[in-house]
């Protein structure tokens, strides 16, 4: 094709030039973002799933015996919601910090920024893979401990959605850590300093109704508790506050982390020098 | 708008760093649909900020950048620009054959499309053999050709190459320039930065030389050697842009 040609085809304006398929971009983004996901399987899933597991034998099983039903629940009943949503959480959350903070700090991915692909887009993109992540590990976690410990999957509905915001949550929480990260140290302080203890303190291994005061008081200020309970609703019915503040307040924060997550792809902040 | 007749309108271009430190200053510049351009300036003078600018990867502190008469960060300008960065940055966990079918899903291309100039790329710049090798497994140059066939995956009408041959062996550079000729012939616009100045001479059509985030100088080679008085384009950097010792003694010595 000559010079005038080719600018004759620009002053046209085609759609293969002037309107490339943005959902092909975003799509390509979810494939590659999943595509790392199962390159390292070992690492991404397959770790995760055993040391979860490990959890329910260990302090199911074995503690099981020792301690009283909690909430009318046999214990290693009682705590697989919690490991589960503690498994979930944390993957969704490392999965895409690390890919946010690798891609930047090897800056493959201006490949991305430089595309015709909508800030939303990418946000959306970038989040699929821990969300990806965190539902594998989720089911696999489910059909593990369905035979082990007999847990109910009472109200599938609400689990679903519990599940589904959990992991949007932390998914998104993840985008934000790992664009604002500048080094792997900023990454792991988050992960271990802050949500691996919210986690715990969060009532995966126990009732907060069974704390004394002022913990149980304390704890309704952990925002991971709640999240939490809404997950424990979803399996067994029942939980420590109401199913509403449970869903309402852990819908509340998705969607706050998705919106902080849009607005630093929006603006290019901490993105672009 | 389109515009067929300017492939790069760029109007009062300026970027502070958040440190403060000034990287373009009321830059203008305008690059014609179809031309070889050369953008010629030591380093730090601001032309990989004039380029990241171009491609969306910097946030701007003002002025105005069209593509092709779109906004440069409307959809259809990115489309329209292909980009190969000084510095490797390919996607460590993918294949040679991955980046590229994904780089052409970035920019809107079918899978179909995407795998054909994939298979065309890997053809053009020799990487069959190490299709399906991770891309952190490659060598030095091969990463580079696959840097540079990453950024011509989507056929854009505007090229632009930042310092494409450095560090990179005669056989490549010979096999690129080449291809890069090709293309051009065919009416893509190129946009250049090298510090190779006899490649710059032999292949631009028109070259601007910048210096302290501003375009000091801009005409043919042979318009740039006539106006400095110069038999060479290095003679011309030197009398303009160059901030090397010799340099610096000689405009001392001239003051004195």
């Amino acid at each position: 094709m000559s010079t005038a040609d080719r600018t004759a085809v620009i002053a046209a304006a085609p759609p293969a030039y002037a309107a490339p398929d943005p959902a092909r971009s975003m799509r390509a983004l979810v494939l590659r973002e999943c595509r790392r996901v199962t390159r390292l399987w070992k690492q991404t899933i397959l770790a995760p799933v055993i040391s979860s597991a490990l959890f329910i034998l260990v302090f199911g099983l074995s503690l099981g015996n020792r301690i009283k039903s909690i909430d009318g629940f046999d214990y290693d009943v009682f705590i697989v919601p919690g490991l589960i949503a503690m498994a979930m959480a944390q993957a969704a959350f490392s999965n895409n910090s690390s890919s946010l903070l690798q891609a930047r700090n090897d800056r493959y991915i201006n490949d991305v920024l430089a595309s015709p692909m909508q800030p939303w887009r990418m946000n959306l993109g970038y989040m699929f893979g821990g969300v990806f992540r965190s539902l594998v590990i989720g089911i696999a976690l489910v059909a593990i401990a369905l035979p082990l410990t007999g847990v109910p999957i009472e109200r599938p509905v609400h689990l679903l959605v519990a599940v589904l915001l959990l992991v949007v949550l932390f998914a998104a929480l993840g985008v934000v850590v790992g664009i604002y990260s500048e080094n792997w140290d900023h990454h792991s302080f988050i992960n271990n300093l802050i949500i691996l203890p919210l986690t715990f303190l969060g009532g995966v291994f126990y009732s907060i109704s069974i704390l004394p005061s002022p913990w149980q008081e304390l704890s309704h200020a952990n925002p991971i508790f709640y999240m939490v309970d809404a997950v424990r609703y979803g399996f067994l019915g029942s939980s420590d506050v109401s199913a509403g503040l449970a869903f309402g307040f852990t819908a509340l924060v998705a969607v706050a982390m998705v919106a902080w997550a849009q607005w630093l792809f929006q603006t290019g902040r901490r993105l672009k020098p | 708008m389109a515009d067929a007749t300017q492939a790069l309108t760029i109007e009062g271009l300026a970027k502070v760093y958040d440190d403060g430190t000034v990287g373009l200053e009321g830059l203008d510049l305008e690059v014609p649909a179809g031309e070889f351009f050369g953008l010629l300036g030591p380093n730090g003078a601001g032309k990989t900020t004039l380029i990241n600018s171009v491609c969306n990867l910097i946030r701007t502190s003002g002025g105005r950048i069209s593509v092709f008469g779109f906004a440069h960060d409307s959809m259809a300008a990115r489309r329209l620009v292909g980009v190969a960065e000084q510095d490797p940055n390919l996607d460590r966990f993918l294949t040679v054959r991955e980046s590229l079918v994904y780089h052409g899903g970035y920019f809107g291309m079918s899978d179909a499309d995407s795998n054909r100039r994939a298979d065309e790329m890997i053809d053009v710049f020799d990487l069959r053999a190490k299709a399906d090798v991770r891309t952190a497994k490659l060598s030095g140059g091969m990463k580079r050709r696959l840097l540079l066939a990453r950024a011509l995956l989507h056929e854009p009408l505007l090229v632009i190459l930042d310092e494409p041959t450095a560090g990179v062996d005669i056989e490549l550079r010979h096999d690129l320039w080449n291809y890069i000729r090709l293309l051009h012939r065919q009416g893509t616009t190129i946009l250049l930065t090298t510090h190779y100045l006899e490649e710059a001479e032999s292949l631009c059509e028109d070259i601007a030389l910048i210096s302290a985030g501003r375009i000091i100088a801009r005409d043919t080679p042979a318009g740039l050697k006539r106006r400095y008085d110069a038999t060479t384009l290095e003679e011309v950097y030197l009398q303009t842009v160059s901030t090397s010792l010799p340099a610096v003694m000689a405009a001392e010595e001239e003051q004195r």
